[in-house]
């Protein structure tokens, strides 16, 4: 899972990148208004953290861009500003939600993961696939009760594919998905990462639609 | 205060009209003075006229007796009672005679005339009752003429008398006419002064209906042109009403500003000590959250606009529809059911947006985090009183604990996350238009709030 995290006060920024990282996402950050709009129109985020007073162009007026470009990934406003109505404001502009500081690092990862769960169209904490299930929560997978040993890129593509079960994911959107915007992305490495897990998972598992990319389907066909 | 001192109209009205009338009665009676002597002396000149008549055409006959020479001219003196006569008596020789001779318009009376004996030249003028009871004015002259015969000397007195009523009836006339006139001088005059009062004060009562209007909250300045002698001091008053809006503003945004620049610090502080556990650390995440519930009391003290801006209206729904669409967005992961009862026009709050804005997210924003499945809006107005209920189907809070939640800083339960001051705060903002915020049991199974506050009229 790929996060933009738009903060212009650099050690809220680095923690905030810092916690993202541990927690198992890719985290780009911004620093000011104009190129958080630019990355968050040219990437794929799964998420955005979005500080509203911010240099150069306010937070409100790149969310309203975004919107009105058509990019509809999950964002959260994290501000000082947290007056009702700033909040509507924000959730007017198109925010999906809104915490205001100071705030706690596991209540802004709780309601990160709710929102890309949301945006996924899951309802519950976990998402499931057969003997599979992905714990959104506790950011750990399982296969039949036991938990899967996975690097952090593993976990990355195994946790994108689950939240878009059922669905073709290319190889485009993994690797845009799975790496931060200053890596140097080869999408050879991601059939490396599917093969991988292809080891640890039922056969057939992640089917390869050719042409197209990949898709996660449970082993007997129903999910 | 009585009526007319009460009214700028009034006492214009009243002051001016005093002179109008005071002006208009003396010239009324310096006219009527004025035609009085002019007919009283016309009256009496002709008196007089006729008079020198009757001295130049009497003479003494061969018996000593006096007759006319020539008839008067003036043919009133020879018809009957016409109210001209004239009379000529002796006296003076011991057979003194009222009557010798008389006017034919005399018919037979004669005219009872005081005792009185004019010198030599002198002219008099009398009062008398007349043949007809009428009064007569009346003027006498005293002559001696000599006998041709017997060389004595006789004493006649020439009287020439006309009735007053020739006088008085054009002046009762003109009397008549004049003061008419001057009534619908008057009235005309009056006329003017009260259309003169009510275009002049015009202004003024333009003036009155901006200062209700903003009074109801209906304006934000009083406007319109006005003339050079109101425009400084309505100018002055939307300098004061901007400048007051303008503080306004300011405070808010300088407290906003202050609470940034603090929290972001503050969240610094908070994640470095978040991932530790050790003293300083719990020390840390104490302070900060002590820290924070500072900031957001005196935050929302300082963003109040209550009793800053007159008569501010803001109708209840737009607010509400804003902060639903919030509250579905913020607690979407819930499935909440959010029920608004049908709001009626008359749903206004007298008072700022963005304070019934930080009362209602507050309430509601509670009732969505507690509630199991609903929460329902409803809004009553009652006498000036804008009643608004909020209950919510969650497991609600005992008796005791309802009063204590909205005590600054205290929280019903530390484990969702919040600082602590939403209800303390409502509360505070409630008081500060005069209102209140209550706790009770809801119908739905959870809490109930209900938050009364004015409603602008």
């Amino acid at each position: 899972m790929r996060t933009l995290v738009v903060e212009d006060e650099p050690t809220l920024q680095a923690q905030l990148a810092e916690a993202l990282a541990a927690a198992g996402y890719v985290a780009d950050c911004a620093d000011n208004g104009v190129d958080a709009h630019f990355l968050g129109d040219s990437e794929a985020y799964d998420a955005v953290i979005l500080d509203l007073g911010l240099p150069r162009m306010d937070g409100i007026t790149v969310l309203k861009k975004w919107r009105a470009a058509g990019r509809t990934m999950p964002v959260l406003i994290l501000t000082a500003r947290d007056s009702w109505h700033e909040k509507v404001a924000g959730i007017d502009a198109g925010a999906d939600d809104y915490l205001s500081k100071p705030f706690h690092m596991e209540e802004l990862l709780a309601r990160l993961r709710a929102l890309i769960r949301r945006a996924g169209g899951h309802a519950s904490a976990e998402i499931a696939c057969g003997p599979l299930t992905l714990d959104t929560r506790a950011g750990r997978a399982t296969l039949d009760g036991q938990t899967m040993t996975l690097t952090s890129h593993e976990f990355r593509v195994l946790a994108y594919l689950m939240h878009h079960l059922g669905e073709i994911v290319s190889r485009t959107d993994l690797v845009e998905h799975i790496y931060a915007q200053d890596f140097d992305r080869d999408s050879n490495t991601v059939e490396v990462f599917i093969a991988r897990l292809r080891k640890k998972l039922p056969p057939d598992m992640i089917e390869t639609v050719r042409g197209l990319g990949y898709r996660l389907v449970a082993p007997d066909g129903n999910k | 205060m009585s009526p007319w001192r009460a009214s700028l109209r009034s006492r214009l009205v009243a002051g001016t009209l005093c002179w109008v009338i005071a002006t208009v009665a003396i010239a009324g009676w310096a006219l009527g003075k004025l035609f009085h002597e002019h007919v009283s002396t016309q009256f009496h000149a002709e008196l007089r006229t006729h008079l020198d008549q009757l001295t130049a055409n009497i003479a003494l006959d061969a018996n000593g007796r006096p007759l006319l020479t020539l008839p008067l001219s003036d043919p009133r003196l020879s018809r009957p009672y016409s109210g001209c006569y004239w009379q000529v008596d002796s006296f003076g020789t011991g057979e003194d005679q009222q009557g010798l001779l008389r006017s034919r318009s005399l018919w037979d009376h004669v005219l009872a005339v005081p005792q009185d004996t004019p010198a030599d030249g002198e002219i008099h003028q009398h009062r008398i009752v007349g043949p007809d009871g009428q009064m007569l004015g009346m003027v006498e002259r005293t002559i001696h003429i000599d006998e041709a015969v017997n060389g004595k000397t006789r004493s006649l007195r020439l009287i020439a008398a006309a009735d007053e009523t020739q006088m008085t009836e054009p002046i009762a006339r003109f009397q008549g006419v004049l003061w008419l006139s001057l009534g619908v001088l008057v009235a005309g005059l009056a006329l003017a002064v009260l259309m003169q009062v009510v275009i002049g004060l015009a202004p003024l009562r333009a003036l009155r209906q901006g200062l209700e209007m903003i009074g109801k909250g209906e304006a934000q300045r009083i406007e319109g042109d006005y003339p050079a002698e109101v425009a400084p001091l309505v100018d002055e008053f939307n300098s004061v009403l901007a400048q007051n809006a303008t503080i306004v503003e300011r405070a808010r945004t300088q407290a906003g500003n202050l609470a940034h620049a603090l929290k972001t610090p503050l969240s610094i502080l908070a994640n470095c000590a978040d991932g530790r556990d050790d003293a300083l650390a719990r020390t840390v995440s104490e302070q900060v959250a002590g820290a924070r519930r500072q900031i957001d009391y005196h935050l929302a003290h300082a963003q109040a606009a209550a009793n800053r801006l007159p008569g501010a209206r803001t109708p209840i729904a737009p607010v509400l529809d804003g902060l639903l669409r919030a509250m579905r967005r913020l607690h979407a992961g819930r499935g909440l059911d959010l029920v608004v009862c049908p709001l009626t026009d008359a749903c206004v709050f007298h008072g700022d947006a963005q304070d019934l804005q930080e009362m209602l997210g507050n309430l509601l924003d509670n009732a969505c985090k507690w509630a199991n499945g609903r929460v329902e809006i409803g809004v009553r107005v009652d006498k000036g009183l804008l009643h608004i209920t909020v209950d919510d189907d969650g497991n609600g809070l005992p008796a005791e604990q309802r009063q204590t939640v909205l005590q600054r800083g205290v929280r019903a339960d530390e484990q969702i996350p919040g600082s602590g001051l939403g209800l303390a705060i409502v509360a505070d903002l409630a008081a500060l238009y005069g209102g209140s915020i209550a706790l009770d049991a809801s119908p739905l199974g959870g809490l109930r709030a209900v938050l009364t506050l004015p409603a602008a009229p």
